[in-house]
């Protein structure tokens, strides 16, 4: 099946995939905060955790949490507010927001990794 | 001007699979790619099998896929469509026939599923015409306009992925009657629609109101039926 893809597509995949990305996420984050029984296992799961590989997904993280809320918001605007007509200029200003959220998101969170 | 024709070409009797033509065609300013499929079957290959009728956009035949979007063929100009090269697919989401025809019995069953018609709690006891204001008609409007020519129920991925969705042309139609203020029949349609193969099964992915030749914007049409669910349910 091969269709144009435009905002609305785009729009609607990306929130599958971030969604699914969170449910995983979630279920990992309970089985990790599960270990942590005493101090040592703590330090232990800490330090594991604060290898660059896990910065770099930390982002995506904060990526995929900024976009299926404010894509929420969009689909909420769509369909109580009657803006099916304004949804791609509603995804684009959002996508605007969305960034400005990411940079004051992602400053710290590298700054205090030590990269920034 | 001077253009391909890449068309989509299915034989049931002879190909398992399709396969695309290529045609070199010379069509003239305000010519549409309609246009261009008669000259194709009238000159270069007689066996190509296209559904046309009105060519005026009103009888919603012609409805096709081109350059990767549905669209009507008789509506569609050559010289708007970018590069040299035009891509014609039949409806996505539909069996096809042969060539560009695709079964559309699908399509009909799930416009026959919502009741669309006319249900009032009182018949009137006489033939006289049932009166609107015009206020009220207003409303429906647009939804009235359609066609039926299928462009978005085929361009919804959530009618790919689930064909016993109603689909959005369906769900327009339901919501041209229950938004009609002489209908009374929201509790006959109600289970048809508030269901997972029905108004829920909508995601909000846009393609149906981009491929509307009416510019209905079935995504609309859908929110208020969702809110008067709701509104009714809870």
């Amino acid at each position: 099946m091969r269709y144009k893809w435009k905002t609305g597509m785009w729009a609607f995949v990306l929130h599958r995939a971030t969604g699914l990305g969170l449910a995983i996420y979630l279920l990992m984050h309970i089985n990790v905060v599960s270990s942590l029984h005493n101090p040592e296992s703590f330090d232990q799961v800490m330090a594991f955790l604060s290898q660059p590989l896990f910065r770099i997904l930390e982002l995506g993280l904060l990526f995929a949490v900024i976009y299926h809320s404010l894509n929420g918001v969009r689909v909420f605007l769509i369909d109580f507010f009657n803006m099916t007509k304004s949804h791609a200029k509603i995804f684009w200003v959002l996508a605007v927001i969305g960034c400005v959220i990411f940079v004051l998101g992602a400053y710290p969170m590298l700054h205090h990794a030590g990269i920034l | 001007m001077k253009k391909t024709y890449k068309i989509f070409r299915f034989d049931p009797e002879k190909d398992k699979k399709g396969r695309y033509d290529t045609f070199d065609v010379e069509t003239a300013k305000g010519d549409t790619v309609l246009d261009a499929l008669i000259e194709i079957k009238a000159h270069h290959d007689g066996t190509l099998a296209f559904r046309k009728s009105c060519r005026h956009g009103i009888c919603g035949s012609c409805a096709m896929q081109i350059n990767g979007q549905n669209m009507l063929a008789c509506e569609t100009q050559v010289e708007f469509l970018k590069g040299n090269t035009i891509t014609v697919d039949p409806l996505p989401g539909f069996k096809p026939i042969r060539d560009l025809a695709v079964d559309m019995d699908p399509f009909y069953e799930k416009l026959r599923e919502i009741l669309p018609y006319l249900i009032q709690a009182d018949p009137s006891p006489t033939d006289k015409e049932r009166i609107q204001d015009p206020v009220d008609f207003k409303k429906i409007e647009v939804a009235i306009s359609c066609i039926l020519c299928g462009s978005c129920t085929s361009s919804c991925p959530s009618f790919w992925a689930d064909k016993g969705y109603l689909g959005p042309a369906a769900l327009v139609k339901s919501y041209r009657y229950e938004f009609d203020t002489r209908d009374s029949g929201f509790h006959d349609r109600l289970q048809r629609l508030d269901n997972k193969h029905g108004l829920w099964r909508c995601h909000t992915i846009m393609n149906c109101n981009d491929a509307c030749p009416k510019h209905i914007f079935p995504t609309e049409g859908i929110s208020h039926l969702k809110r008067k669910v709701v509104e009714e349910k809870y």
